[in-house]
């Protein structure tokens, strides 16, 4: 039977043979083959594996892998529970234009409604209706508005849109519902059976049984009706969809339709017996992401049974982790996605992609501005004006000014790997992580000075950037985010989250200042300068200088040979390959500067004012710094720079709080609309897009004093 | 043998039950154009990227550079080795300008050779001016590639092959590919240029005019299968190729 498959599905059932194997194993070590952890494990199995269908239904209908697939789904799951418990129906908050104003005026207008009431709680069923058709509207929004229009687009930017509808999903889910978990009535039985000497839930297994059936039906769907064979053929060539008498585009979007309503589906079956959490969703993905690549983005059996396998075997670790002390300290549970998606990654990958491999749009640009003295002028003004913000302007700015210089090394971390090479890296402040830990760790417990505990806690940095760099040799696009997703969960989840690595007190921690020629700068210091409160200038001095080296040195690495080789391998691995570049090599390097960025950003945020702890580190902050880092533009540096201002209480924040109005909550709503414009809209970010206003009002001015200027090209 | 830069002999190349190329022997010899010919779906493509290491899984048999055999090294450790080639569309790094293209290309970067120039940077490679010069891109050096015409991305594409320190042989993709009759012309008295010069080259092309009018020695490929060999003349009158090319001549382009 199993030479009837293809190679590429034989890797899949390989994997999941592995797993079987290791929930035998896990049994044996456990000295009893009941079966109550496969029950158990079945049950959050069933969750992962509908997610994982639902990632394979959009990917085959338009080749995209949807990392907002669990924010539908969430969001959707809130939908139903706010119909059902209050009757209400939530509206995603939309921008108030008056409200700028608003504050100078004093005055203030009627808010948007946040809430449309249905009358009373609702039934489950019209509830269940109301619920699913905003799943369908969000399936059609996701293509026709996002994915349709970038059907020729870079990976990188298919990601990042999607990387946005998660951004944005849940941020209006927390701001609608708040960050606590949520409730609601069963909707299956949920009494108690026993099964095998086993005690179940009955819901668990109705939940399977549901997710068992609807892969059976997507699986007769795909395979026998016209629908699915064309569906299958559009995401290949869709002239020869069109061809067969289909509209490839209606496909994709029923396709679309689809997807978004099992998510939903899915959410709103198992939320009375799970509660909903606005993140719960969309950390489960990662899992479906690793069950949806085994059954290689096209499986749908394959797909689900390696989604319930993986839901056994983490079961059966969770009870290992019981029996056996010492398995909680090194978090295995948590590394299980990492390491099957990047066995299924290495197994199936290639070391470069195949003929035919195309990207039909352009990569933004890698600007760098040749240095002349009216430029030098610029820099100098703007440094001018940072140091003053920094030093001596108001506590707030200054404050500000340390959160957006260390924004700016992290987008730089990203420029390098992900803007110069093309790599996708959604690990980056896993890597921050590991920064700061170690250098609390080094510094504040071992006591080491500064030059040696910084020095070796970006070399930590550099060290797990690389292991977690291996599979990224074989993969590439969307399969190398989801590769680094997982590596970024796995470190958080092996060192930052459990007590004892890292001298940890329940996840948060403290940082000494750093000391350098005797003087401490840290941001609780005394400083010579400015009016004495918390955060003094010397910090933000000491930043304005590493952010300044930070920057001059990958204005150098874009220029030198090292940088052209990584814009060769970012435009074309073949080619470049074949130009004597080694691709493996050039890739790894741009892993470990871009880790020495990130460690040392993350180093820098142990430092600062406060205290630092998992979430500071999880995978929504590496997600978050992609989207600001994206959004200033994500191939320059001045895109770094851009992207410093806007980060989380960055210097950005402070103006338009103390200017206008206070945004914070409403940074990572906004943060994700507008990365989903930028996706879409406009490759190159703000940075991108002043330098183009600039470069025509130059063109406008220069002719207007009859001198024509040639075209210039600086890269 | 010493005549002899490139011989490959038995290199065949299989995707699952596609025999994309059977069992072909053929030699390159020192200053000489040698042209490989084939109507489309021959598998001369195919043939280029099994030679210079792309099809590590699909291929085998045995490819000689310079008495050494290379067969089965990655793509860049061959290009080091001096098999450099160009692609039939073209595959130019569209993000950097004409000269970076070249500098890329132009030598072997080590993990000394990168940190001594990021810290001290020394531009204008000699060898980079050199075959800037000798393709005339002077002018369009510090220009990108999606700014030029189709003729100029060509010659980069030729340039970034040839630039390499360690080349010795070029291995041209279908080079006239999207090229107009004249500048196909044109394009041909490049090359016949370049290997007067005593480079050495291995064109595949579909296009029997660019290859019989500037090829020394001439092979034809169908259907996987070396088929014919000769000089033009000889291939001219051979039956072979007036069959295999007989109803395509026309469609070419």
């Amino acid at each position: 039977m199993l030479a009837r498959l293809r190679p590429t599905e034989r890797v899949g059932v390989a994997v999941l043979g592995a797993l079987a194997l290791a929930w035998i194993i896990g049994a044996l070590a456990r000295r009893e083959l009941f079966f109550d952890p496969v029950l158990f494990g079945l049950g959050s199995g069933a969750i992962i594996a509908a997610l994982a269908i639902g990632l394979v239904v959009a990917f085959r209908a338009s080749g995209v892998i949807n990392f907002g697939h669990g924010a539908i789904a969430t969001y959707v799951t809130y939908v139903y529970v706010s119909l059902v418990g209050d009757g209400q129906y939530p509206v995603p908050p939309i921008p108030n234009p008056l409200a700028p104003i608003e504050g100078i005026a004093g005055i203030e207008i009627v808010d948007f409604p946040t809430f449309i009431s249905l009358g009373d709680p609702m039934g489950k069923a019209p509830a269940l209706v109301i619920a699913l058709a905003t799943a369908a509207v969000l399936g059609l929004v996701a293509h026709f508005a996002i994915f349709r229009p970038l059907r020729y687009a870079p990976v990188l930017a298919k990601v990042i849109a999607s990387v946005g509808i998660m951004l944005f999903l849940q941020a209006a889910v927390v701001l609608r519902f708040g960050a606590r978990a949520k409730a609601t009535e069963p909707i299956f039985p949920d009494d108690p059976v026993d099964i095998l000497g086993a005690r179940v839930g009955q819901d668990r297994l109705w939940v399977l049984g549901t997710v068992i059936v609807i892969t059976a039906a997507l699986w007769v769907l795909f395979r026998f009706t016209r629908f699915g064979i064309a569906t299958r053929a559009g995401a290949e060539n869709e002239r020869f969809t069109t061809l067969l008498g289909f509209n490839a585009d209606f496909q994709a979007g029923v396709s679309w339709v689809m997807a978004s309503v099992l998510a939903g589906l899915v959410g709103i079956l198992v939320a009375p017996i799970t509660g909903v959490t606005p993140n719960f969703f969309t950390v489960l993905l990662i899992s479906s992401l690793g069950a949806a690549l085994i059954g290689r983005m096209s499986s749908f059996v394959i797909a689900a049974a390696a989604g319930l396998m993986l839901g056994v075997v983490d079961q059966e670790l969770f009870r290992l982790e019981l029996e056996w002390g010492w398995i909680p300290d090194i978090g295995i549970r948590r590394a299980l996605p990492f390491v099957v998606i990047a066995l299924a990654m290495v197994a199936r990958g290639e070391s470069l992609p195949s003929r035919g491999a195309l990207t039909v749009e352009r990569l933004p640009e890698a600007y760098v501005p040749r240095i002349t003295r009216g430029r030098m002028v610029g820099y100098g003004i703007l440094l001018a004006a940072a140091l003053w913000l920094t030093v001596f302007a108001p506590f707030q700015y200054r404050a500000g000014m340390q959160n957006s210089m260390i924004g700016v090394i992290l987008a730089l971390s990203l420029v390098v790997v992900t803007g110069y090479v093309g790599q996708i890296s959604l690990m980056q402040m896993a890597l921050a992580g590991i920064g700061a830990f170690s250098v609390a760790s080094f510094g504040t417990q071992a006591g080491m000075p500064l030059f040696i505990s910084l020095p070796l806690a970006v070399a930590s940095g550099v060290g797990f950037g690389l292991i977690a760099a291996i599979p990224s040799l074989r993969t590439r696009g969307a399969s190398l985010a989801i590769v680094t997703l997982a590596s970024g969960l796995a470190m958080g989840e092996i060192f930052f989250s459990r007590p004892g690595w890292f001298g940890l007190d329940r996840g948060v921690k403290t940082t000494d200042p750093p000391v350098l020629f005797g003087i401490e700068f840290g941001p609780n210091s005394d400083f010579i300068f400015g009016d004495g409160k918390i955060p003094t200038g010397g910090y933000g001095l000491f930043l304005l200088v590493v952010g300044a080296l930070c920057c001059i040195s990958v204005m150098r690495l874009r220029r030198s040979r090292l940088g052209e080789q990584m814009l060769a391998v970012r435009a074309n691995e073949r080619a470049a390959a074949a130009a004597g570049v080694n691709v493996a090599a050039i890739k790894l390097s741009a892993f470990a500067i871009s880790s020495v960025f990130a460690a040392l950003g993350g180093a820098l945020i142990a430092f600062n004012v406060g205290t630092y702890g998992t979430d500071t580190f999880g995978i929504f902050a590496s997600l978050t710094v992609l989207a600001f880092a994206y959004l200033g533009g994500i191939s320059t540096i001045g895109g770094a720079i851009t992207a410093g201002t806007l980060f989380s209480e960055g210097i950005g924040i402070v103006v338009t709080n103390e200017w206008f109005i206070d945004v914070g909550p409403y940074t990572a709503y906004v943060a994700g609309f507008f990365l989903i414009g930028t996706a879409v809209y406009n490759n190159e970010g703000i940075d991108g897009f002043q330098r183009r206003q600039f470069h025509q009002l130059g063109r406008w001015l220069s002719r207007g004093r009859g001198r024509s200027v040639a075209e210039t090209s600086d890269v | 043998m010493s005549d002899t830069v490139l011989a490959t002999s038995g290199l065949t190349v299989r995707f699952g039950g596609l025999l994309a190329v059977n069992d072909v022997s053929l030699e390159c010899r020192r200053g000489r154009l040698t042209g490989l010919i084939g109507p489309n779906g021959a598998g001369k493509t195919t043939f280029i990227d099994a030679i210079t290491g792309f099809l590590p899984n699909n291929s085998k048999g045995s490819v000689v550079l310079e008495g050494e055999e290379v067969f089965g090294r990655s793509p860049h450790v061959l290009s080091h080795d001096g098999l450099t080639r160009t692609w039939q569309t073209l595959e130019l790094f569209d993000d950097i300008t004409v000269r970076s293209n070249l500098d890329v290309a132009s030598r072997r970067l080590t993990l000394g050779g990168a940190l001594a120039d990021y810290f001290r940077p020394r531009r204008r490679e000699e060898r980079v001016e050199e075959v800037l010069d000798l393709l005339n891109l002077g002018d369009i050096a510090e220009r990108q590639p999606r700014e030029l015409s189709q003729g100029q991305r060509k010659l980069v594409g030729v340039g970034r092959a040839l630039v390499a320190e360690s080349s010795k042989i070029l291995l041209l993709d279908e080079p006239a590919a999207g090229l107009d009759k004249a500048e196909t012309g044109w394009f041909g008295a490049q090359l016949r240029h370049l290997v007067d010069q005593g480079y050495t080259m291995l064109l595949v092309d579909h296009d029997m005019g660019l290859v019989l009018n500037v090829c020394d020695y001439i092979h034809m490929l169908v259907f996987g299968q070396l088929t014919a060999s000769g000089t033009p003349d000889e291939m001219r009158n051979n039956p072979e190729v007036i069959a295999a090319y007989l109803g395509h001549s026309g469609a070419e382009s």
